[in-house]
């Protein structure tokens, strides 16, 4: 069975300065991993590299047996919602459509098949009565909602996802849990980047220790061990409840 | 009789037809503008044609003045795209600099020039009445490639707009979309130049968006509503000043006024919307 991303020694530099070293790993079609590290560990420049869209100082990334680039059709990004400008004139339902887009090209209406995906990736994150509402009128949560369905629109085989939980209340992590699985159970294989431990235990089997390089990969309760998670916030590591562990950001 | 009369004359008509075009081609791309936050280097744009608006005009008279400000306007798009490339400098920083030059190079060139303040006015302020059959040919042309690109580019520019890193996730080309989107931006600059001059041309390019944007929260309502706000303000503009000068003996710029109608339908479309929003608000409370 081909990988749905494999990592060999994956190094990223900007300019003079690692961003990223050596990173191996692999995740197979069905699994999910959480990128686990503190702010600036190189988590989204590793995404970035899963997308093809930063030059690697070393090693290897493929995805779905292709180069990154070769494979973005497959893929999916949902960035974080509070990065969106919520302003933006542009309904629930467009936004979802927007996963399509690819597929629809640039001159051709959405056709039966593009509006049925649609509609159902937005009642997949609970969402469907909102398809009319403007995108920013809806609550953070909710957001986050909505970029997860114009990503399962896009009928992805590997779904990536910047810290979706942040700021995210309890009904919509639920749905949005929800999804992944749903999304999981499917084929699809997930990378979540986060610094929640709880939920990476929640969503995920594998987890990345990481920053600027890796301090492990692996099954998430073999991996996510105090020593280990002290390495590499370098600072302190709590344990609480015997697994649950909580790192006191400094 | 008060709206048509004026255009019987064949000069009028021509201004009228320029005016009208040019505010429909500019309130559909101020929505771009708009939503792209690009206002700062719209108003840039359209500072840095102007020496290209003097040098076309110097060299080879009022013809000159469509092709020097694209010249003008192409350098300033490349030089900004270089001067920011590294972000060794912040692209408001770059726009300052590039517009505070060009503008400086325009205003040496005019003055070196005899009759200086007649002509620095005309650059400054535009010529709507002498617009020629060609000239409005030339911008009914631009206006057609325009819509014509927006129309094809829907898609991507709106992913773009909307989430750029996602769209860059999803493949498209950033870069080169941006490039595209300056390079629309000037073209309708240096089309509009001409006739409002480049003072007013930012007025032109956003108030008629802005104004669309607080009707309505979808761009399918919100695209259509800035040309004709646009296109309405040109004719507007442009009656009551020859209103105005013809029969009260007042003389009222046409480039002017017609930013001043504009500005108007705006307050009017603000006052309209928060009326709306008020009565809606105490129906629910009533």
């Amino acid at each position: 069975m081909i990988p749905a991303l494999h990592l060999d020694g994956v190094g990223v530099a900007y300019g003079t300065t690692s961003a990223l070293e050596n990173i191996d790993g692999t995740v197979a079609p069905g699994e999910a991993v959480a990128l686990i590290g503190p702010n600036g560990a190189g988590k989204s420049t590793l995404i970035k590299a899963i997308l093809g869209l930063v030059p690697l100082s070393s090693g290897r990334v493929t995805v779905l047996g292709r180069a990154p680039a070769a494979a973005r059709r497959d893929v999916a990004y949902v960035p974080q919602a509070d990065t969106l400008d919520p302003e933006f004139p542009i309904s629930v339902g467009q936004v979802v459509l927007m996963g399509r887009y690819r597929r629809i090209g640039w001159l051709r209406r959405p056709g039966a098949a593009d509006r049925q995906a649609a509609g159902q990736a937005l009642e997949q994150v609970g969402l469907a009565d909102r398809a009319r509402h403007r995108f920013g009128t809806l609550s953070g949560g909710q957001r986050q909602r909505v970029l997860l369905a114009r990503a399962i629109a896009a009928e992805p085989h590997l779904l990536l996802l910047d810290e979706p939980f942040n700021g995210v209340d309890a009904v919509s992590e639920q749905a949005l849990l929800d999804a992944i699985a749903t999304l999981k159970k499917e084929g699809a294989a997930v990378v979540i980047a986060t610094h929640d431990l709880a939920l990476a235990h929640l969503a995920c089997e594998e987890v990345c220790l990481l920053n600027r390089r890796q301090y492990g990969f692996g099954p998430t309760q073999a991996t996510l061990t105090p020593e280990r998670l002290r390495a590499t916030y370098g600072g302190h590591a709590l344990e609480l409840r015997g697994d649950r562990v909580i790192v006191a950001h400094s | 009789m008060y709206f048509i009369e004026p255009f019987t004359f064949p000069f009028m008509a021509r201004a009228l037809a320029e005016l009208a075009v040019l505010g429909a081609l500019a309130g559909t791309v101020g929505v771009l503008i708009l939503l792209r936050r690009l206002t700062f280097m719209t108003d840039a744009l359209t500072h840095t044609v102007f020496p290209g608006v003097v040098i076309g005009y110097l060299l080879t008279g009022e013809g000159g003045i469509f092709w020097g400000a694209l010249i003008a306007g192409a350098l300033t798009a490349v030089l900004l795209t270089l001067l920011t490339r590294d972000r060794a400098v912040t692209e408001d920083t770059a726009l300052a600099v590039l517009l505070t030059t060009f503008f400086a190079i325009g205003v040496v060139l005019v003055s070196h020039e005899s009759g200086y303040t007649t002509d620095l006015t005309a650059f400054l302020f535009g010529r709507i009445l002498t617009v020629t059959g060609q000239q409005l040919t030339q911008t009914l042309v631009v206006t057609v490639l325009v819509v014509a690109a927006l129309a094809v580019l829907r898609r991507p520019l709106m992913a773009r707009m909307f989430d750029p890193r996602g769209a860059q996730a999803a493949g498209y080309r950033i870069g080169l979309l941006d490039l595209v989107t300056n390079a629309i931006v000037a073209v309708v600059v240096v089309a509009s130049v001409r006739a409002v001059g480049t003072v007013l041309v930012i007025a032109l390019l956003i108030v008629p968006a802005a104004a669309a944007r607080t009707v309505s929260d979808r761009l399918t309502v919100i695209v259509p509503v800035a040309a004709v706000l646009g296109a309405l303000a040109g004719w507007a503009g442009l009656t009551i000043s020859y209103d105005a000068s013809v029969h009260h003996g007042l003389r009222l710029a046409s480039g002017g006024t017609v930013v001043l109608v504009l500005i108007g339908l705006y307050l009017g479309a603000l006052a309209a919307t928060t009326a709306g929003r008020r009565l809606r608000a105490a129906r629910r409370t009533a």
